[in-house]
């Protein structure tokens, strides 16, 4: 799923503590202090309240990046960061409230006036937009530049790399319509027939089944504006017309991104965002740890891919007290897991798989992911920040965190493997946290008679050729696949849905490596689509958890944290919940 | 003379032909015998959660589903005439020589390499300046001074020079000279046209850590190569007319131990200025060798095929520039 | 011996080093007078070579540790001011090598390295001058078409022309001394003999002196006046070619003599080699340094293994032999040898170490 995300509502002040509980570790900083007041600095003020709000206008901002991003083209990008970092320039139909805390996991009408009207037994969403948005060139923003965006989203040769939540939510013609580039049907390019624009503030949207998650699909960019006069296609993301804060001034592909002010943007359509810094770049394809340097001695403000520094600045940060106090430990919205394959003989039989539970020993998993301050120890896939979080702890995670190799035993006996068995572990060899969890989870099965055998890839190939294609798993024996999720919205279905769904399992590029097609998880993600209420979400949520550890199809590790180093000279600081990194689109700078 | 480098220069073109295949066999037929086939291969230039739609669709786009020799028939093509690219709302025409667009950005692959070659260039030139002139000097002296402090002190950080990684001098350089104590703040590149100034001071270091490496190289060659000159017959000859020291090791002696160095030093230009891979990631410039690590993590096939078949390219001309220099430089050697 | 261009007198010149004091040359002596030619004549390692680069100065920046006198016309050379010796180099003494090739420089015209050895010592005229000195030089030294050949590299040349060009060179600044060292050596027979007529008649017309250094006596034969017979880098025997040749006083020279075919002597008489090999320069052997190896050694009474021979005068001539024989044996001896027979009261010597393992 898409690389990062935090979420939660309810559950979030559980999940607070245990951040802080989990970060703090010393209690050397005196953070929790949760009311956004102004002036509160230290370890992880940024997770709760705003650090150094300004309204000061001017100076730069340099965002560094150790890759360059999928695309700067809204409709063609699945990253967090990127997510984050294109509400600078466009405004998609929804978005989440920028506030810290759990506060930043509500959606809220971006470019909409307000969330979807719900009508036609959940089978049509209809929004308004507000009148008087305009592009970075003064033309005023109309329903039919919304649905030219989502049109172009259906050309998966050209923009293969975003999302493709609307083919498959969509009705009409929707199944069979190749993008406005290709349709020959309509003359003036609006030929998707599920989505129709009476007006120019009007935009409907006709689907195939009832979804109720579908104001959080509104929030995704691909929803945001693209006149379509000024669509260039393939070579749309040199320039993006703007409806944000900001607007392109120059863009080196893989270099260098320069955003200026966009003199067209109105600040009260768009409380979600601010224009207060008078230059942002971001500067590609550069060396982590450079970066990382570079942050800690005030040369660049941030980095852009919000995943946490490196080995070497996460020991500085850690043992140096003043910059401690200027980082921050979110919770990254990931749970790093490990996928168990329910076909595989003999982890086919239930009792195998939780053998494995058991006989894992999550502290040295922990270990791996850089101890306390990369994650806390997971008992349940769910990470605490998702909606319907409930805790629960089958396997002793956080009873016996060094794992029970007597009840790994008995679970071998009760499976009919007592001397143990043999299976291999498929991780990403480009991750070494990721190698360094293998490890010891080979270390701690071998512990119970489970041999393993160890087979690294590279994450580009992982899902596509490897621990995501069955046949291939099959083949080699594979019984264990180190994975991470998180869910493009903070939502239950968006979580579990491609991890455990018997619909997701895929021939290749599979998310849902436990290959787990149990009817009551299949029943209640279905049921999910349906429900708008509340209360009945929140706990089929925690229902699907429930049995997905029943199954033992997954063995949990972390939840993810970030160590983020937060720029001195930078205002209006602090983690959105729903990326589980900084805000961008609301950053200043100190003159 | 001419004849030879006609012929060379033919030999130049069938040569990056081979490259090409070869690139082209690596990147397709070794994962097929490794079991993949091409719709697996689509899935890495597609997002998370791909429909099978969406993967057909980009094969198709990539033209990877095709056979291999039309795929290879249509590179060569782009090369030579050109090609036609479809951008969704029109078609652009990407001017010979054409390396095709890139499977991840959908943008021509040859600009960027172009925009690319000028801080490759930068860093190459420079630092070859700087090894050359600091080895070879320090070799002539140690040469000449065999035995002495100066000889051992300086084979010595020779030795240090040719075994200590880039990475490693290169990442103390930064920690000492740009983070600790900001001599050389924000190491980016700056055009030369841009701010001669600036340009010089950001490739400082770059210059200095890669070219400690090749002096250290250089130092041990020229020395070994001096040693081995002066004992020469010609040397003593030139001493008995009576000439003075100085112009026995410069004139007699220099002038023949450089002719391999020379060679060498054309060789090992050719190879950097297809990117000096390891400094360009350690101090974040852009230039070839970072656009080739991008390339390869990506699996962006026609990035790759760019890359490699530029830095063939300079790496055979560097070959037969070198080999002229030689005829000139040696009359011996005649073609 | 006054008028004398170059006297040597007792030159000793050693090299420290890790195996201990080489003593290439341990008192070597002699003089030479202008238009005469000496041979200097021994094995590999007698200390020829060694000799003549140490007339040349050459050994400055080594380890060399030289005594003894060089005087060049009247002007004394050991311990002089190197700058001194560099300028007499090359232009009152001059030298030529065995190999042409490695010799010459091999990226330089030969006009250009004559060019060079000229103006190095006449600074002030003019590269058209030197050129034309540079052509008539080589037309000198009998090389066909000089003008267009004086742009040529030393490897369009052929060996026998190769060594002209080195004459040339060499021969360029009228030089007073000429030290041609083995030239002939890396040439076939008939090169050979074209090159030492050359030398001939160059120093016929120039007037010079010339040391040749050889191991071959036909060589000596041709061109010598004096014949310098040097071994273990001492000298054995020192006098006129005519006297050497007639009554050869040491037995290192009959060996020398013997060992040569020779067109008169019958087809069926064995070459008689010297045994054994020559001594090292480090742990040179006790007193005679040709004991280990002299079928007559034991004829002395045991002043062979113990004492040094002085070099002595056998006739009023001048001609000197350093050997412990009597004057009487040796004449005995030689007549012997030279009539081909091998008397019964002379040992075959048992080839014994002084040799470097």
């Amino acid at each position: 799923m898409r690389r990062r995300r935090t979420f939660g509502l309810a559950a979030f002040g559980a999940a607070a503590a245990i951040a802080l509980a989990a970060c703090s570790s010393g209690g050397s900083s005196s953070s929790t202090n949760p009311a956004s007041s102004p002036g509160v600095t230290g370890f992880n003020a940024a997770v709760t309240s705003v650090v150094n709000p300004s309204t000061t206008k001017g100076g730069t901002i340099s965002f560094g990046n150790s890759s360059a991003p999928d695309s700067t083209d809204p409709g063609n990008t699945y990253y967090a960061y990127m997510w984050n970092f294109t509400r600078l320039y466009v405004m998609p139909l929804m978005t989440y409230k920028s506030c810290p805390g759990q506060c930043g996991l509500q959606v809220v009408p971006d470019l909409a006036t307000g969330p979807g009207v719900v009508s036609d037994n959940g089978l049509t969403w209809t929004y308004h937009i507000q009148p008087d948005v305009k592009f970075e060139d003064g033309t005023t923003v109309t329903s039919q530049d919304v649905k030219y965006a989502v049109e172009r989203t259906f050309d998966r040769g050209l923009f293969p790399l975003g999302p493709n939540y609307f083919a498959g939510l969509l009705g009409g013609n929707a199944a069979k319509y190749p993008g406005p580039y290709k349709d020959k049907s309509s003359k003036d390019k609006m030929g998707l027939t599920a989505v129709d624009t009476p007006d120019a503030t009007t935009i409907v949207f006709h689907l195939a089944k009832p979804f109720a998650d579908f104001d959080y699909v509104a929030a995704i960019p691909q929803t945001a504006p693209v006149p379509p006069n000024k669509d260039t296609g393939a070579n749309y993301q040199l320039h993006p017309v703007s409806t944000g804060p900001y607007m392109f001034q120059s863009y080196q592909l893989n270099k260098q991104l320069t955003l200026v002010p966009n003199p067209n943007w109105k600040a009260s359509t768009d409380p979600n965002a601010k224009q207060l810094a008078s230059k942002i770049t971001m500067t590609m394809n550069m060396n982590a740890n450079d970066i990382d340097s570079r942050l800690l001695a005030g040369d660049l403000q941030v980095d852009a891919a919000g995943t946490g520094v490196q080995a070497a600045a996460r020991s500085k940060i850690l043992s140096t007290p003043t910059l401690k106090a200027t980082s921050d430990d979110p919770l990254a919205g990931f749970t790093w897991f490990a996928a168990i394959n329910t076909t595989l003989a003999p982890l086919n039989n239930v009792h195998c798989r939780m053998a494995i539970e058991y006989a894992a020993s999550k502290t040295n998993y922990q270990d791996a992911y850089g101890g306390p301050i990369g994650g806390a120890i997971a008992s349940n896939v769910a990470p605490p920040n998702l909606v319907g979080y409930k805790a629960f702890d089958l396997y002793g995670a956080t009873t016996d965190p060094g794992g029970n190799v007597a009840k790994a035993k008995a679970e071998l006996q009760a499976c009919g493997q007592p001397n143990g068995f043999t299976t291999g572990i498929t991780y990403r060899s480009d991750r070494p946290k990721e190698v360094a969890a293998a490890q010891a989870l080979q270390a701690s099965l071998s512990q119970v008679g489970i041999k393993t055998s160890l087979h690294g890839f590279p994450t580009s190939t992982y899902s596509g050729n490897f621990a995501g294609v069955p046949k291939y798993v099959a083949q080699h024996n594979i019984g264990i696949s180190f994975y991470g999720w998180a869910a493009d919205w903070p939502d239950g279905y968006g979580f579990f849905f491609y991890i455990a769904h018997g619909k997701a399992i895929s021939p290749a590029g599979n998310t849902n490596q436990s290959q787990l097609n149990d009817p009551v998880v299949n029943n209640l993600l279905d049921k999910m689509t349906n429900t708008t209420d509340a209360a009945t979400r929140n706990s089929y949520t925690s229902q699907i958890d429930m049995q997905i550890m029943k199954d033992a199809a997954i063995l949990p590790g972390v939840w993810a944290k970030s160590l983020l180093y937060r720029g001195t000279s930078l205002t209006n600081v602090y983690v959105q919940s729903y990326y589980g990194m900084y805000n961008y689109a609301v950053l200043g700078v100190k003159s | 003379m001419i004849t030879f480098i006609i012929r060379r220069l033919i030999g130049t073109v069938f040569l990056l032909i081979v490259v090409s295949m070869i690139t082209f066999a690596i990147f397709f037929l070794l994962p097929r015998l490794a079991g993949q086939n091409t719709y697996q291969l689509a899935t890495q230039y597609v997002g998370r959660n791909p429909t099978r739609e969406a993967i057909l669709q980009v094969e198709q786009q990539l033209g990877l589903a095709d056979p291999l020799y039309l795929q290879y028939g249509r590179f060569l093509r782009s090369i030579v005439l050109g090609a036609h690219y479809n951008s969704g709302t029109g078609s652009t025409y990407c001017p010979p020589p054409c390396f095709g667009y890139s499977f991840r950005s959908q943008q021509p692959v040859w600009p960027q390499m172009v925009s690319d070659l000028p801080v490759t260039i930068s860093l190459a030139i420079g630092a070859s300046v700087l090894w050359l002139v600091g080895g070879v000097s320090i070799g002539v002296i140690s040469a000449l001074r065999r035995g002495s402090f100066f000889d051992r002190f300086s084979m010595g950080v020779a030795l240090a020079g040719v075994s200590l990684p880039i990475f490693f001098t290169g990442l103390i350089a930064l920690e000492l000279f740009s983070y600790k104590w900001p001599i050389f703040p924000n190491v980016t590149y700056v055009s030369f046209t841009t701010n001669p100034l600036l340009w010089a001071r950001n490739l400082v270091l770059p210059w200095i850590v890669l070219a400690f490496l090749y002096a250290a190289l250089y130092a041990r060659l020229t020395r070994a190569g001096m040693l081995e000159t002066m004992s020469e017959d010609y040397i003593r000859t030139a001493r008995a007319k009576g000439l003075p020291e100085r112009t026995v090791i410069v004139k007699h002696g220099l002038r023949s131990a450089l002719t391999p160095i020379v060679t060498i030093f054309g060789m090992d230009l050719g190879l950097l200025l297809g990117g000096a891979i390891i400094t360009e990631v350690t101090f974040s410039l852009h230039g070839l060798g970072l656009f080739t690590v991008m390339a390869i993590q990506n699996q962006d096939l026609p990035e790759i095929l760019g890359v490699t078949m530029l830095a063939a390219f300079f790496i055979v001309i560097a070959n037969l520039v070198v080999d002229i220099f030689y005829a000139v430089l040696d009359p011996r050697v005649r073609y | 011996m006054p008028g004398a261009l170059l006297e040597v007198e007792d030159l000793r010149i050693h090299f420290p080093t890790q195996d201990g004091l080489v003593k290439s040359v341990d008192g070597v002596s002699f003089s030479l007078e202008r238009g005469r030619t000496l041979g200097i004549v021994g094995e590999s390692g007698s200390g020829k070579s060694v000799t003549s680069l140490g007339i040349m100065g050459l050994h400055q920046g080594t380890q060399a540790q030289i005594t003894g006198h060089i005087r060049l016309d009247g002007e004394e050379l050991v311990g002089t001011q190197p700058t001194r010796v560099r300028e007499l180099r090359g232009d009152k003494m001059a030298m030529i090598f065995q190999d042409p090739l490695s010799s010459l420089h091999p990226y330089f015209t030969v006009g250009n390295q004559i060019i060079e050895a000229y103006r190095v010592h006449h600074p002030e005229v003019t590269k058209q001058q030197a050129r034309q000195r540079a052509i008539d030089m080589l037309e000198r030294v009998g090389i066909p078409q000089p003008s267009v050949r004086v742009d040529d590299y030393p490897h369009q040349f052929s060996g026998g022309m190769r060594q002209r060009v080195m004459i040339a060179m060499a021969l360029v600044n009228d030089p007073g001394l000429l030290i041609a060292d083995e030239p002939t050596t890396a040439l076939d027979v008939t090169v050979q003999a074209q090159i030492l007529d050359l030398i001939s008649d160059l120093q016929a017309e120039f007037g010079s002196a010339v040391i040749m250094i050889t191991h071959d006596l036909g060589v000596v034969a041709e061109l010598s006046d004096d014949i310098l017979v040097m071994y273990a880098g001492r000298v054995a025997e020192y006098g006129s070619a005519a006297d050497i040749f007639a009554r050869p006083g040491h037995p290192y020279t009959w060996g020398l003599l013997a060992s040569m075919p020779r067109m008169d002597r019958e087809r069926l008489t064995r070459l008689v080699p010297i045994p054994g090999t020559p001594p090292s320069l480090i742990r040179v052997p006790s007193g005679c340094p040709f004991h280990p190896r002299c079928r007559y050694g034991h004829l002395n009474g045991g002043r062979s293994e113990t004492e040094v021979p002085e070099l002595r005068a056998t006739e009023e001539t001048g001609h000197l032999v350093a050997c412990h024989l009597t004057a009487a044996e040796r004449t005995r001896q030689w007549a012997l040898l030279s009539a081909g027979q091998v008397p019964d009261d002379v040992k075959e010597p048992v080839p014994q170490g002084g040799v470097e393992a």
